[in-house]
């Protein structure tokens, strides 16, 4: 009996419109192959896209918090000029603020700006390590957003939706692609500095099968949770414990029938196979001391820079998706400490991340973004009842973004603000049309990548999204 | 079998929605299209229905083209006719669909069509294209949609095999099975039989003594016995209640970034003791929907409001509250849509509903259903702590009976602190204050404000950031002096009082009744300048008059107490009778707008102050002792008492035993509002595009008749569960068929609409349907019914050809064979280690998870692990904190509590294996049945691994089996003789400690056993 190919169907039937359509779908050149292949019964297999990708893999930096642009990287020389005064009333229109009253004062930014590299890519001087890599990078000054508010913000920007139970964007990514990753799962999250407001919302799987989720790897101690044996049980009491459930198994299968049963077999095979790799995944011990220099990583710190690294040594073992939130961006008050606090945290290591993947030939074909949810006010928040001085607001009408590696422009910079960088003059760049870039970069068309719950056809970009083609090679 | 070295997961059972692959599948398996008459609603329209309509059906007509209309299809689109009835060849649907010409394939969006289903098309045409009626989708055809249909009880269909059917639910599936050529399984063995029954009707696992009583029971109803034995055990409720949290998103945090501790568990106890009383679905659908608007209204109807209070509340600084609701209240409408109409009413959140005959309209006229509540918590009535609350205020009192006459005889040895002298220190700061009648009153957005007969304002309802009071008091109608007062207001004073129904008492509306005012302004005609702003308590009432907005005068905790704040007016205008407005204003990124406050007014000279003293004492210290009331000299001496330096003792000790008066659980409840909220459609579903108003009203596809009565959350209640609902039973019994065979009737159990499936066995749908309503909505009479059949009853062993032909047992010719739920997974585990407490209901528990789990959340709440019992309770008591969730819940597909959830997935992933190798739970549980198996068991070692086998499995183990596991014990126990260290790590916890002399090695190698029967797929499994 051919468990496998029973295995296939039922999957497929069961999945329906899930995984089904996409095998069967011309979403897969060959959907007889496809039904062929030995392991499409697995939904982490690789799965081929719906056009040529540009990029394989992606690595995210989700600055948490929203990084002010303005102290960053659009510079507005007006500001200076206008610096104390109250913002017209005519700009702000009927935009709300978390915080700030709508007739606050502009505040110009304290950093120094300079062009760069050959492409003369402006930044702030608290980004130095960036502007060694600016001709590897396609910024976009231009992104808007349409929430407000940390929490539902990053959830608009991980699932197109501020509403919550939707898939995030790495869970669509591997349930298109499935994983090249034999031993780890398919979308990996890393956290630096404290937990987001999003909350796991940010990487849920939604709708879709729980095997998209993503898996928090944590940058101390076990990597994943309960990989490690519990105490006493070593490496071969754990594997001939695994040959006996394995064994007790494969004989209630022969009785029963039921091809769920060698499921859970190769799951828990799996899992013991990640016992092994992931320990190996974490230990920075072959990596050169100039590599642990450029990151500025230091072996067992939860810190943004080693999960820069890892980062890397994950998608160097086939994991699609990986996501690193930094959060320590939201900064109401102090702009100028809190920038040179989060910049110190995470330039240097960003900016490695381009120079190791751009030195190991992995940058072509892997997809760097960098950003928050929103931007920050040219308003200045001061508010004594908080303890507040020189800090600013939530402003969601623009801020800057980039992307490097996989299919993006080198050097380029894309999108306007106007003189007080309220808002986009040039090229407005939605968080739809981010999140359709993405999956265009990565061979799927925002439009095709669907699944079907309660009625409906879901979809990362709900309604909207364009392809932002300027950025791309 | 070769292993593959790639992740293989499971059957995601109910992750998607379309059908039609597999159901074609075995429709083809043993007749050609042509050979058989085609039926258009189930063999063609799903196919058009999934490929075509999304193109060329209600929503758009490209190349104008529809086909979900009969009428419209055979007119055809701009390149002509698209169905020539009797000749599929020519058709040019089926020229499209074949790929033929220049032309693209056809769907250009979708998969192309199979070679099978290009030829049942063709097929169909070629026998003439017929299309019923009841097919005809667009236009009001839509409408007779058979969902939208009232059921009508179906007759029992006639079968071959009679002797086969034990109650009506057999008749309809085998009527199919006969249909298709298959035979049912047999039934399955009693060990097989009574593990099922346990784990569907209670959700644990049975004990092998009760395994070994049922095999042995002669009783010719051995089997109803146990199916009523099980209907009665308390953990019923647990179980199906479970089910239902689902549906209601119960979580014990209030979600977003703060996700702060909410208490709601008392709603999740009353569905549980809900089920367990059986009470009937209308009822239960009533009291959840509308508990608060029944006469009379129980503490328990009430309580059950907190069905649509599970909703997540965002705190995060800087939102705006009013849009937090509004996305609550969108919950709330897809909530009930999905619970009670299998309805995807949300569609139309938006836009008009692009397949069910849904208007925009109408979804907000049922969200303005559901949009007139406030939204507080109540104090759960309890016997036990009224008689401790009395028990420790009869101490009060016997203290409080002391205090005078010991407060008399320390006065007499120490005079300066007598009362009288007492009174005169006091009276110095104490001024004469009249207090306003407020006569107009409002705030930023429409919550409640009520005026008290004591004249102070309390304010309910909607608590927003940033609100704004505003006050207005006609001076002219004061009772004394009038004419002098006009001209001479020297200060105003603002109290802000306590009161039960703020939190904390109040007198503020933060979570801990804390309170704030940014500014506080006073005019007649003209603005007043105040000045020489004091309070008794919080930092800054100068704030309060800075003219800066974002300073304040702040008390971040209340503490049921009164409280005051005065300001000296200066240059009182002589503005005639214009009258005193007061605004208060409260602008703060977080809710700490004030609770209840009353506006007084003085004209007394000198420098008037906040004195500290409550309102009515500072009246009574200015009248003469003589002139005074009995009533003010009571309270004077009362509250000289309360606060003398000599009777310290005493005050101490009455506020220890106030200190340990137990509070009042509270739960959070739907309380409807007397003035009605306006609700107004949003465009395009954009919380501030505000349309046209609408009025209350259910969508008038499913409207019958509507009853003459109010159109508030009542109504719509009765009309979910009145008869003329044509979906509510349907949906309810669909869903309860899911959880016993893994797939409802309706696969898309969330979905009866016209993009749902067709269900599998509709006359079966339908006499369940009417047999809920026969039975009085008994949930418990439909379990009874649907374990007791033989359908249920089958064996779940299944054959390759069977399983090749129907592998999603749509058909039912077997039992169903399904890993359990997480929560059950836990229960398992805990109940074969000897360690499940048992207890039911109570507050959430936290039983022992990974540290960092909640570390690595936004809140960086801590876990503080439950000790004792508490350590090993059911999964479903396990405290469910939503944006860091109990990880081995959310691995076996838990729902995270932020949607309602109508059907879980069943998946199968490797972080599953690691949770149930290495989770603290199951380590424990690993070590708890070792010990079981050694003191319970047998000295041999065959026998002890049959019994740690029967209490995980029920069913012995057979020869091989055994084998297999008495070598493991025996290659083990080697192992930890030889190092007995290791033994004594691998047996024995914290929680599990190993009890002194044992046999470690021994202890250690059943532990190692214990773990892998744990792993057992088997283990985690329905048969």
């Amino acid at each position: 009996m051919n468990l496998h190919q029973t295995t296939r169907r039922q999957l497929f039937r069961d999945c329906g419109v899930g995984l089904g359509k996409i095998a069967l779908a011309s979403l897969l050149v060959g959907a007889e192959d496809a039904f062929a292949a030995p392991a499409i019964d697995n939904p982490l297999f690789p799965r081929p896209s719906h056009f040529a990708p540009k990029a394989k893999r992606v690595i995210y930096l989700f600055m948490a918090g929203a990084p002010s642009q303005l102290d960053l990287f659009d510079n507005k020389p007006a500001l200076v000029k206008f610096d104390g005064q109250p913002i017209p009333a005519e700009v702000v229109k009927d935009q709300r603020y978390a915080f700030i009253e709508k007739n606050a004062n502009l505040m110009s930014s304290r950093f120094k700006f300079s062009r760069h590299g050959q492409c003369g890519a402006e930044l702030s001087e608290i980004l130095p390590h960036l502007s060694e890599v600016v001709d590897d990078i396609t910024f976009i000054k231009s992104v808007h957003t349409e929430q407000f508010n940390h929490a539902p913000a990053q959830i608009f920007m991980n699932t197109g939706s501020a509403q919550l139970g939707r898939p995030s964007m790495g869970s669509w990514v591997s349930y298109g692609l499935g994983s090249e990753a034999t031993d780890l799962p398919g979308f990996v999250v890393l956290q630096s500095a404290k937990g987001t407001s999003g909350g796991p919302s940010n990487w849920n799987c939604g709708f879709l099968p729980t095997i998209y989720q993503g898996v928090p790897f944590h940058g101390k101690g076990s990597p994943i949770l309960d990989l490690v044996n519990p105490p006493g049980i070593d490496a071969r009491t754990q594997r001939e414990s695994l040959d006996l459930i394995h064994g007790l198994d494969q004989h209630r299968l022969d009785a029963a029938g039921d091809p769920e049963i060698s499921t859970r077999i190769s799951a828990f095979e799996l899992a013991y196979r990640m016992q092994t790799s992931a320990p190996e995944l974490i230990d920075f011990g072959q990596e050169s001391k100039a590599t642990m220099d450029m990151y500025g990583a230091k072996p067992g710190e939860a810190s943004f820079a080693n999960n820069c690294l890892l980062g890397r040594r994950l998608i160097e073992r086939g994991v699609r998706f990986v996501q690193l939130y930094h959060e320590d961006w939201d900064h109401h008050s102090d702009v100028e400490g809190s920038l040179k606090r989060s910049c110190g945290a995470t330039d240097r290591a960003a900016a490695a991340l381009i120079k190791d993947l751009k030195a190991r030939g992995l940058l072509e074909d892997t997809l760097v973004v960098w950003g928050g949810e929103f931007g920050r006010t040219p308003m200045v928040e001061n508010n004594a009842g908080l303890g507040r001085s020189k800090g600013r607001d939530h402003h969601p009408q623009a801020f800057t973004m980039w992307m490097a590696g996989g299919g993006v422009k080198h050097g380029l910079t894309l999108g306007a603000t106007d003189d007080l960088g309220f808002h986009i003059t040039q090229d407005p760049v939605h968080v739809h049309d981010i999140q359709a870039t993405i999956l265009h970069l990565l061979g799927l068309d925002h439009k095709k990548l669907t699944f079907r719950f309660q009625g409906r056809d879901f979809r990362l970009t709900d309604v909207e999204g364009e392809v932002v083609r300027k950025i791309l090679v | 079998m070769v292993m593959r070295s790639r992740i293989q997961v499971g059957l995601m059972l109910g992750c998607g929605v379309g059908l039609w692959v597999g159901a074609s599948a075995f429709v083809f398996s043993d007749a050609s299209p042509a050979a058989t008459k085609i039926d258009f609603p189930s063999q063609i329209q799903p196919i058009l229905k999934e490929a075509c309509y999304s193109c060329h059906g209600p929503d758009k007509q490209k190349g104008k083209l529809r086909l979900d209309s009969r009428e419209l299809a055979l007119l055809g689109g701009g390149s002509g006719p698209a169905i020539v009835p009797g000749n599929g060849k020519d058709s040019y649907l089926v020229r499209r669909i074949q790929g033929e010409g220049d032309e693209d394939r056809m769907p250009i969006k979708h998969d192309p069509l199979t070679a099978e289903q290009t030829a049942l098309v063709k097929a169909w045409i070629d026998q003439g294209a017929t299309w019923p009626d009841s097919a005809n989708l667009a236009g009001a055809a839509i409408a007779k949609h058979w969902a939208y249909q009232k059921p009508v009880r179906p007759a029992l269909p006639d079968v071959k095999n009679k002797g086969w059917v034990r109650n009506p639910i057999d008749a309809f599936v085998l009527a199919r099975l006969e249909k298709e050529n298959l035979a049912p399984s047999p039934e399955a063995d009693r060990v097989m039989l009574i593990r099922r029954l346990s784990l569907d009707l209670i959700g644990l696992p049975p004990s092998p003594a009760e395994v070994d009583a049922f095999v042995g029971d002669p009783s010719p109803t051995a089997y109803e016995n146990l199916v009523d034995r099980l209907l009665a055990s308390p953990h019923y409720g647990e179980r199906w209640g479970r089910h239902w949290l689902d549906l209601a998103r119960y979580a014990d945090t209030n979600g977003y970034e703060k996700d702060r501790t909410r208490s709601i568990w008392p709603y999740r106890d009353w569905v549980i003791q809900a089920f367990n009383s059986d009470m009937p679905f209308d009822e239960f659908t009533i009291e959840q929907i509308a508990g608060d608007l029944l006469p009379d209204a129980t503490a328990a109807q009430r309580i059950a409001t907190g069905f649509h209070r599970n909703t997540m509340i965002n705190e995060e600084g800087g939102i705006d509250v009013e849009e937090f609701r509004y996305k609550a209240m969108v919950d709330r409408v897809q909530t009930t849509s999905t619970t009670w109409l299998g309805s995807t009413l949300q569609c139309a959140q938006c836009h008009n509903h692009k397949y069910d005959p849904i208007s925009q309209k109408e979804y907000y006229q049922f969200y303005a259903l559901l949009n007139n509540a406030n939204e507080p918590e109540m104090d759960v009535p309890s016997k036990n702590i009224d008689g401790k609350r009395r028990e420790i205020e009869a101490k009060i009192a016997m203290t409080q009976a002391t205090l005078e006459e010991r407060g008399r005889s320390l006065a007499a040895t120490r005079p300066s602190e007598s009362q009288e002298a007492w009174e005169k220190q006091v009276a110095v700061k104490a001024a004469h204050w009249t207090v306003l009648e407020p006569v107009k009153f409002s705030r930023n957005y429409g919550g409640s404000i009520a005026k008290l007969g004591d004249h102070s304002l309390l304010f309910t309802g909607d608590n927003l950031y940033r609100d704004e009071y505003k006050i207005e008091f006609k001076i002219s109608d004061l009772r004394f002096e009038i004419s002098d007062l006009k001209s001479r207001i020297t200060a105003i004073r603002m109290e802000v009082l306590p009161d039960p129904a703020q939190p904390n008492g109040g007198p503020g509306r933060s979570p801990s009744g804390g309170w704030l005012v940014s500014e506080f302004l006073a005019s007649r005609g003209l603005p007043l300048s105040l000045h020489d702003a004091t309070a008794d308590v919080g930092t800054g009432p100068g704030n309060a008059i800075d003219g800066k907005r974002d300073t304040h005068w702040a008390m971040p905790n209340g503490d049921g107490k009164p409280h005051e704040i005065v300001f000296q007016v200066k240059d009182m205008p002589h503005t005639a009778d214009a009258p005193l407005a007061i605004t208060v204003v409260q602008n703060y990124h977080q809710q700490e707008n004030v609770g209840r406050l009353r506006i007084s007014v003085t004209g007394d000279g000198g420098n008037v102050q906040a004195s500290g003293l409550p309102a009515e004492i500072e009246a009574a210290v200015l009248v003469s002792r003589a002139q005074r009331s009995a009533e003010q000299q009571t309270s004077l001496r009362q509250y000289y008492l309360a606060v003398t330096p000599l009777l310290a003792a005493e005050h101490q000790k009455i506020d220890a035993l106030r200190a340990s008066m137990p509070a009042y659980t509270t739960t959070m409840v739907m309380q409807e509002r007397a003035t009605p909220r306006v609700t107004n459609i949003h465009r395009r579903g954009e919380f501030l595009n505000l349309g046209a108003e609408v009025t209350p009203a259910v969508p008038a596809v499913l409207l019958q008749r509507v009853a003459d009565q109010p159109r508030n959350r009542l109504a719509l209640a009765r009309w979910l569960v009145s008869q003329d609902n044509p979906l509510t039973p349907r949906v309810v019994m669909n869903r309860t068929w899911a959880i016993y065979f893994g797939r409802g009737i309706v696969r898309t159990a969330e979905d009866f609409g016209v993009m749902g499936e067709a269900p599998s066995h509709p006359e079966l749908l339908d006499w369940l349907a009417t047999e809920f309503i026969r039975q009085k909505w008994s949930q418990k009479g439909m379990h009874r019914l649907i374990v007791t059949s033989a359908t249920y009853r089958q064996s779940s062993q299944v054959s390759p050809a069977l399983q090749q032909r129907d592998p999603s047992n749509e058909l039912l010719a077997r039992g169903a064979r399904l890993r359990v739920e997480a929560e059950i997974i836990r229960d398992i585990a805990l109940k074969a280690g000897g360690l499940l407490s048992e207890k039911v209901g109570g507050p959430s528990v936290f039983p022992p998870q990974p540290d960092d789990i909640g570390a690595e959340s936004y809140s960086g709440h801590t876990w503080a692990t439950s000790t004792g019992p508490a350590r090993f309770r059911r999964g479903l008591y396990t405290f469910l904190r939503r944006t860091s969730p109990n990880p081995q819940l959310i691995t076996f597909d838990a729902p995270t509590s932020e949607l309602v959830c109508s059907r879980r997935n069943r998946s199968d992933t490797p972080l599953q294996a690691l949770t149930t190798l290495n989770d603290t739970a199951f380590v424990e549980a690993a070590q708890g049945l070792a010990r079981r198996v050694i003191t319970e068991g047998p000295k041999d070692d065959a026998g002890r691994a049959a019994l740690a086998f029967r209490i995980c499995m029920a069913r012995a183990p057979d020869a091989d089996e055994l084998g297999r596991i008495v070598a493991f014990h025996q290659a083990q126990l080697a192992r930890f003789q030889k190092n007995p260290g290791v033994a004594k790590q691998v047996a024995s916890s914290e929680a599990v400690k190993a009890p002194e002399h044992a046999d470690l090695p021994q202890l250690a190698a059943w532990t190692t056993v214990s773990r892998a029967l744990l792993n057992l797929d088997e283990t985690i499994t329905k048969e």
